[in-house]
């Protein structure tokens, strides 16, 4: 079927070409945007009940004193909303340390990954095994990243504090406040060959013209870079700082799972210092069992992230350099 | 180029290249035919050192006995007398089995389920018109910004007072539903595929349905292994929906790797988790080994800029 369908396409193409146009009246038009929505039904649905459902009882929640379990909740108004803007610290520290934590990991990452990227770009022994190991750990699941990482940092019988015995210090507990902090941020920082991977295809959409004439005109390679390289591929960098603050900004399981005991996702057990926003949502939800508070906190917490995204947007204009045509030719 | 070749796609992700727009012949950047110096070599092995040692960590705890882990970091290095028992402690101590089994079934639902989806959402995306279509695909690009953990928690509040928790179901309705990435995906796939074989297929009578099941379908099958592969791996590791939604019993490898190996005393056994870890990981590594190519070129690079 396929096949000849594909040997009468050079044949027919100028036929269909008349013969589309005159065919193509109201009804046509009608057919086809009924098959569009008959088509693309799954995921409409699925956006309706599995995504706005969820998003829009969680407002409605944030208006009750529910509790996840009792039948006796009542509405309580705007209650949790003045309760966490008006007197709770700990959620704005938590905030604060999340916002530490996305500017500290989104410029690591953003650079290390456009680092390797040059790197690996380079003719290189082994380039693409070098390039499958550096990408590894973005594919490795949560849970053995966290293992690993437990190994890595515990106390006794962990490389990092192997590594600081074997040179005199002292042994330092990781994974417990106050360090817990900067083991999640090594940890994040771990995965950046996702970022690498897709500086790497970018890198090699840059024309080689571009950088040529500039080594010409007697540029260093490091000015080629700053001037031609990074430029041209600003869209992509501009992708990775905007999905790397919003995943950053998220981020729950990590420091769940990143914890000194194997009695792991219980919030409770998570040091101070790597509490960040989620998981202090998770606890008022799983701990507490203030899920109206906890809805609460969700809500501004979405809200937070349309207007960082909307600032981002109206800020990427002014350094973001565009060079691309929308693929719509082949659209009906 | 023969008829052959027309179905049997070159890269990933790209349609054949008979069938395929002409492109900008892509040109090498002037680094990549440079020789590399000794500088580049220091810095990728500094690099592999960073990358590959939790790797080899890992890998060093999962053989240790618990004498070894005892006395500290130094004492992991002594190969001497590897406890491979560790391994079978790991598959046994939690019904390993069972949770494999959890694991696969899962994944493979849900990898089948949103790849037919997500292939089918995206078709019409690329290929058909419609009034508001436009607005709809802003909101699948708004979507893929949402916070998915933080809508996890209410679906699993929602969940909880329909009586879904503890089943499958969710993973069934979310397959069907699709994933915004891989509808993304499916759509720049089947925007390159020109408009003349449509047209061929509709003068032979064919509506869209048709064609969509034997023109576009066929053609896709690079993006719909990437679909799978992608799909299957990410619900091997997803950690939270299995822990929110599942029971000890039909919970995944995740969850109980994660929270299973508890000596009596409830306090966790080190080595045999990092056996169990290693276990865990292993099949992904060496599905990724093999395929690389579908992960890494899996379209991100050249879609972000569309």
């Amino acid at each position: 079927m396929t096949t000849e369908a594909m040997t009468t396409v050079s044949s027919r193409s100028a036929a269909a070409a008349v013969a589309g146009t005159s065919t193509r009246g109201r009804g046509w038009r009608r057919y086809r945007a009924r098959t569009f929505y008959l088509f693309a039904s799954p995921w409409i649905l699925g956006f309706i009940f599995l995504t706005l459902a969820p998003i829009l009882y969680a407002l409605a929640v944030s208006f009750t004193n529910y509790d996840g379990a009792s039948p006796l909740w009542r509405w309580v108004g705007l209650r949790n909303y003045v309760e966490l803007f008006t007197s709770s610290p700990a959620v704005w520290q938590s905030l604060l340390r999340t916002f530490i934590y996305a500017s500290i990991v989104v410029p690591l990452s953003v650079v290390g990954g456009l680092y390797l990227a040059v790197l690996v770009n380079r003719r290189i022994r082994a380039r693409g095994a070098i390039r499958a190991i550096f990408f590894l750990p973005s594919v490795v699941p949560i849970v053995a990243t966290a293992i690993m990482w437990r190994l890595m940092f515990n106390r006794d019988a962990g490389f990092i504090n192997g590594l600081i015995v074997l040179f005199g210090g002292e042994k330092q507990a990781w994974l417990a406040d106050p360090l817990s902090f900067y083991a999640l941020i090594v940890m994040s920082l771990w995965g950046l060959g996702g970022g690498m991977i897709i500086c790497l295809a970018a890198l090699q959409d840059v024309p080689a013209e571009l950088e040529e004439a500039a080594k010409i005109d007697g540029a260093g390679t490091l000015r080629v870079i700053w001037n031609i390289t990074i430029p041209m591929i600003s869209p992509v960098l501009y992708f990775l700082v905007i999905t790397g603050i919003i995943g950053a900004l998220q981020v729950l399981v990590q420091p769940l799972l990143l914890v000194e005991t194997n009695k792991m996702a219980q919030s409770a057990l998570v040091p101070q210092s790597s509490t960040l926003y989620m998981v202090h949502v998770y606890n008022e939800f799983f701990t507490n069992h203030r899920f109206g508070f906890g809805s609460a906190m969700l809500w501004v917490f979405f809200i937070l992230i349309l207007a960082l995204t909307l600032i981002i947007q109206k800020m990427s204009k002014r350094f973001v350099y565009y060079n691309v045509d929308s693929d719509t030719s082949n659209e009906r | 180029m023969s008829q052959q070749d027309t179905l049997n796609p070159i890269a990933p992700l790209e349609a054949p290249a008979s069938v395929r727009k002409p492109r900008r012949k892509r040109s090498r950047t002037p680094q990549e035919g440079q020789k590399a110096s000794v500088w580049v070599y220091i810095g990728v092995f500094i690099a592999l050192a960073l990358f590959g040692i939790p790797f080899i960590w890992i890998l060093l705890t999962s053989v240790a006995t618990q004498q070894q882990f005892a006395e500290g970091a130094l004492a992991l290095l002594d190969l001497s007398s590897p406890a491979w028992s560790n391994f079978y402690e790991a598959v046994t101590r939690i019904d390993f089995g069972a949770y494999t089994i959890n694991t696969i079934f899962l994944s493979t639902i849900t990898a089948v389920l949103t790849t037919l989806s997500s292939a089918t959402v995206g078709f019409a995306f690329a290929r058909l018109r419609a009034p508001g279509k436009n607005a709809l695909f802003t909101v699948i690009l708004a979507t893929m910004l949402i916070p998915s953990i933080a809508t996890l928690i209410p679906t699993y509040i929602l969940f909880a007072r329909v009586g879904l928790t503890n089943t499958y179901w969710p993973w069934v309705l979310w397959g069907i539903a699709g994933t915004p990435y891989l509808i993304f995906l499916f759509r720049q796939f089947f925007s390159a595929i020109p408009i003349e074989l449509e047209d061929a297929a509709i003068i032979d009578g064919a509506g869209w349905f048709r064609s969509y099941i034997f023109i576009f379908l066929p053609l896709a099958r690079p993006a719909i292994l990437t679909s799978l592969l992608l799909s299957f791996t990410w619900t091997w590791g997803d950690y939270l929906a299995p822990a929110l939604l599942l029971n000890l019993k039909n919970t995944t490898l995740a969850v109980a790797t994660a929270a299973g190996y508890l000596d009596p005393r409830g306090e966790g056994i080190v080595t045999v988790q990092a056996a169990g870890a290693v276990l865990y990981l292993l099949p992904v590594v060496i599905v990724f080994l093999f395929t690389q190519k579908y992960f890494m070129g899996s379209g991100l690079g050249s879609s972000v800029k569309g």
